[in-house]
């Protein structure tokens, strides 16, 4: 036993810890020393002890017997669908390869696209061409006509 | 543990088997529904299976199981508002002796009355160590906390729990 000197309000403060046991060394060597000399202290000790008592006659439903069969039900089906440690690769690898085919179908429309929008200028162009030729025949020939 | 982690369906369900009954009674008194309860232990269990590869056994499969759980739990109770079940006695009522099977109720009705007004993480660390009989070190670990900060929330729970009992009994309850 050590000489650990504790007041009521420090032991008070560790009588759970005390009667759960988790309290080691000078800490327990302290509270033991001082119930031993302290009815106060003992007899909250006490107090503690049977309101802890009165929390465990308190009990819960049974568990289904059908819970386990659920969960393995559950878990068979995602083995059979994904093996274990799979999904993730497939995941990674899904994801790349939606990544890989993004930029390739941009690459790819992208010169495209620039090839249309080369072929629609030029178009574009000679439509214009043709429209100001055809205008200025329509109009030559309504000045023709005019004549 | 190891053999549930290679994949061995019959290994993981001898450890469904082993803490079945603990998780539910844990995730029952935390929700304090018995079709709630089950859902989470599913739930919690199928998690397990899902995460097993990458479990490292820094804590006991135990421990971390109980944390798959408390957080379904705890993300459950932000989605939706508690149910709680009538309340029932559960231990066999004394035919021959009614006036103590009407005791014992009131007694069971009391003290979950007290731990239901508990903060949530008082209330797991409460039912961890008093129900699962876990220690210290281990509710910690199940509840992703430090070993410092379950003795507080056990002193403050312990402490909220005989104050509730206390007025209880002052009213002649218990």
């Amino acid at each position: 036993m050590s000489n650990v000197s504790m007041n009521c309000g420090q032991v008070k403060r560790l009588l759970p810890p005390f009667l759960d046991e988790e309290l080691l060394g000078r800490a327990r060597d302290g509270v033991t020393s001082h119930l031993a000399s302290c009815p106060t202290c003992r007899t909250e000790l006490a107090a503690l002890k049977a309101d802890m008592g009165l929390l465990e006659q308190v009990g819960t439903p049974e568990v289904t017997p059908f819970l386990i069969t659920r969960v393995m039900a559950e878990v068979r089906q995602q083995s059979r669908s994904v093996p274990r440690g799979f999904g993730r690769m497939v995941g990674t690898l899904t994801a790349a390869l939606v990544v890989a085919v993004s930029i390739g179908a941009g690459v790819f429309f992208g010169s495209g696209l620039a090839q249309a929008s080369t072929t629609v200028a030029a178009n574009s162009t000679e439509a214009a061409v043709s429209y100001v030729e055809s205008s200025d025949t329509t109009m030559y020939s309504l000045m023709a006509g005019g004549n | 543990m190891l053999r549930a982690q290679a994949g061995e369906l019959a290994a993981f369900e001898e450890l469904v088997r082993r803490h079945q009954r603990g998780l539910f009674s844990y995730l029952y008194r935390m929700c304090r529904n018995t079709s709630d309860a089950e859902e989470l232990t599913q739930a919690a269990m199928v998690r397990a299976w899902e995460k097993l590869a990458g479990f490292r056994g820094a804590s006991s499969f135990k421990t971390w199981l109980y944390r798959i759980g408390t957080n379904l739990c705890f993300n459950l109770r932000t989605r939706r508002k508690p149910t709680e079940e009538l309340s029932e006695t559960l231990t066999a009522p004394d035919a021959e002796r009614p006036e103590a099977a009407f005791r014992q109720k009131k007694r069971e009705e009391a003290v979950r009355a007290a731990l239901a007004c508990l903060p949530e993480d008082q209330r797991a660390a409460l039912v961890l160590s008093i129900y699962q009989d876990m220690s210290y070190k281990e509710i910690a670990e199940a509840l992703g906390k430090s070993v410092r900060a379950v003795d507080s929330l056990l002193f403050r729970a312990k402490t909220n729990v005989r104050k509730a009992l206390a007025e209880d009994r002052a009213k002649g309850i218990i």
